[in-house]
């Protein structure tokens, strides 16, 4: 039944559940979004009566946001990258070849192990945070960049996508370059890496999300906070400049605006990877 | 040649294989082993069962496990039918749709502790929900400030937050229900509330599974927003087990009662995977398009 034909009560009733879901998401980044961009004191100025103002950014100031490179988010964000494409680059090697050794390879208790690797990412990382600070203490790692990258390189997740992927190659073509006298690392990076890219984007992607939302883990990992990644720069700075909230809005503008601009052209492999980890996990 | 790919596969498989051995399921074990120690003056002594022993006979411990299952029973059937909900909607084809659906992406790229900034300062006294409430003359409400408010607040950032994310999961799974079956139904009459009762959801079943458990793992280790928020207030109403884990080892200093409780939450958590494999694989749908 096309739109057209439907009868008005129910055309009505969809769109109404529309905008309330989406003014529900919008109206707090909105918000945040216009105030971020006024002085300080004008951000509470419009509630009391509230006023439609409230959602324009008039006066119009930038002045939180040069405060906050000031107060130093730039290298916040500048390490929170560095944390990020440091677990992606290991990430997509590391795991991209666990899951082509699961999907060409037959060894011993394969299938045992590739169900310990799925359980794995089933366990989310803050269930094993605190443990996991009494293990990288005993590693010396505690207040450095190791502490953040290392752990985080090996991911159920990741090696089950690349596993996914690789097994629906047709084994012929591993065969065939096999009998040409091609190595099986060769074969790898030259049919199976090219033909994996969208695998590659959405595995890295997950690794770098991962990251950059990180929130427990570098809270407990870096107790000297020399070096702040961006979700525990962001709790430290609502501690300390409680009152400035144009310039909370700041930060946590920037900080969603990061991922938002990798996730808007990229999001179709990015819920292919989730999709595909959720229907056939 | 033999000999040579079982090297390639120990080369391929190692650094994951170590990396999840050393940094997944090592920590468990010390978390298990670390639970019969305590620290007494800079040493370590061996109590065997004492952290427990101390855990069930402490009444904040069993406070602190009633608010962490009130929590869990309220916002995870919450966000799955919102999370369902939104999947519908993001799934008509209506005109402008495009838009809507750009909208409903959105919140996936915000993360909590965003989420959590900005709604703090949304649900000040002075802040926008109270402002609009103003308009029609409800006085201020302190959303965070007391106990009676606080720990449903924490449910409703967090559920802002996440129901895009299940949404995608949810869209997928519809997306597998073979669009003859919905057309059939149609033919004999059925309508769009009868069909979503009697073919989207039982059809769904395993997928709102995955989503149901999968959202129990993550808030029953919920942390964010509570060590940002409110620090377990207001008088201990928000204080659920992960935050009084992470209060006694990194703020008392007691990494044994901390270890104690972490293993509690696993011990719960594996029974709820445990529980999402019997379910999953039982319940595979025989009209699922392939």
């Amino acid at each position: 039944m096309t739109f057209a034909r439907r009868p008005l009560a129910e055309k009505i009733g969809i769109y109404v559940l529309l905008m309330i879901f989406a003014v529900v998401f919008v109206v707090p980044l909105w918000w945040a979004i216009i105030s971020s961009l006024r002085p300080n004191e004008a951000i509470f100025r419009d509630m009391y009566p509230f006023s439609l103002r409230a959602f324009l950014p008039e006066p119009f100031s930038v002045q939180a946001y040069v405060n906050i490179v000031e107060k130093g988010f730039g290298t916040i964000i500048w390490n929170t990258l560095l944390v990020a494409g440091l677990t992606m680059a290991f990430g997509l090697v590391v795991n991209g070849l666990a899951g082509f050794a699961f999907a060409i390879f037959d060894f011993p208790h394969k299938n045992k192990i590739l169900s310990i690797v799925v359980v794995s990412f089933m366990l989310p990382f803050e269930a094993i945070a605190m443990p996991l600070y009494a293990v990288v203490q005993q590693l010396g790692w505690i207040d450095t960049v190791a502490a953040l990258v290392v752990p985080s390189i090996a991911n159920g997740l990741a090696v089950f996508l690349f596993y996914q992927f690789f097994r629906q190659v047709p084994k012929d073509y591993y065969e065939a370059a096999r009998l040409e006298g091609a190595s099986p690392l060769r074969i790898l990076w030259s049919i199976y890496v090219p033909l994996s890219m969208p695998t590659c984007i959405s595995a890295g992607l997950m690794l770098f999300i991962f990251q950059w939302e990180a929130f427990l883990w570098p809270l407990l990992a870096m107790p000297a906070q020399q070096f702040k990644v961006i979700q525990v720069g962001m709790a430290t700075f609502q501690d300390q400049y409680t009152t400035a909230w144009n310039e909370l809005f700041g930060v946590a503008v920037v900080s969603a605006f990061i991922p938002i601009l990798l996730l808007l052209p990229l999001q179709r492999y990015y819920i292919q990877g989730l999709a595909g980890s959720g229907i056939k996990g | 040649m033999r000999r040579q790919s079982a090297i390639l596969v120990g080369i391929a498989l190692i650094p994951a294989l170590l990396g999840l051995a050393v940094f997944r399921v090592y920590p468990i074990a010390l978390a298990v082993f670390e639970s019969f120690f305590t620290t007494l003056r800079g040493k370590r002594l061996f109590v065997s069962l004492e952290n427990y022993w101390f855990l069930v006979t402490d009444s904040g411990f069993w406070d602190s496990l009633w608010i962490t299952l009130w929590f869990n029973l309220i916002i995870n059937p919450l966000q799955v039918a919102l999370a369902l909900l939104l999947a519908i909607m993001f799934l008509q084809k209506v005109p402008f749709i495009g838009i809507f659906r750009f909208l409903f992406l959105i919140p996936i790229g915000v993360s909590l502790p965003v989420a959590v900034i900005i709604w703090r300062i949304v649900l000040l006294p002075e802040g926008l929900i109270n402002g609009l409430l103003g308009t029609v003359g409800i006085e201020p409400l302190r959303f965070l400030t007391s106990a009676d408010f606080a720990l449903y607040s924490i449910i409703a950032i967090a559920t802002w937050k996440g129901i895009s994310y299940w949404m995608i999961f949810i869209i997928a799974g519809i997306q597998n229900i073979a669009p003859e079956i919905h057309e059939a139904a149609r033919l004999e009459g059925a309508s769009a509330w009868q069909r979503l009762c009697l073919i989207t959801i039982p059809l769904l079943k395993p997928t709102l599974l995955f989503v149901l458990i999968a959202d129990v793992t993550i808030n029953f280790l919920l942390f964010a927003p509570i060590f940002m928020l409110t620090n377990g207030g207001p008088r201990g109403s928000t204080n659920v087990l992960m935050y009084e884990a992470y209060k006694s080892g990194f703020v008392f200093g007691d990494m044994g009662r901390a270890m104690a409780i972490i293993v509690i939450l696993v011990l719960i958590l594996l029974v709820v995977v445990a529980l999402q494999f019997r379910l999953l694989s039982d319940s595979r749908p025989g009209l699922a398009k392939t």
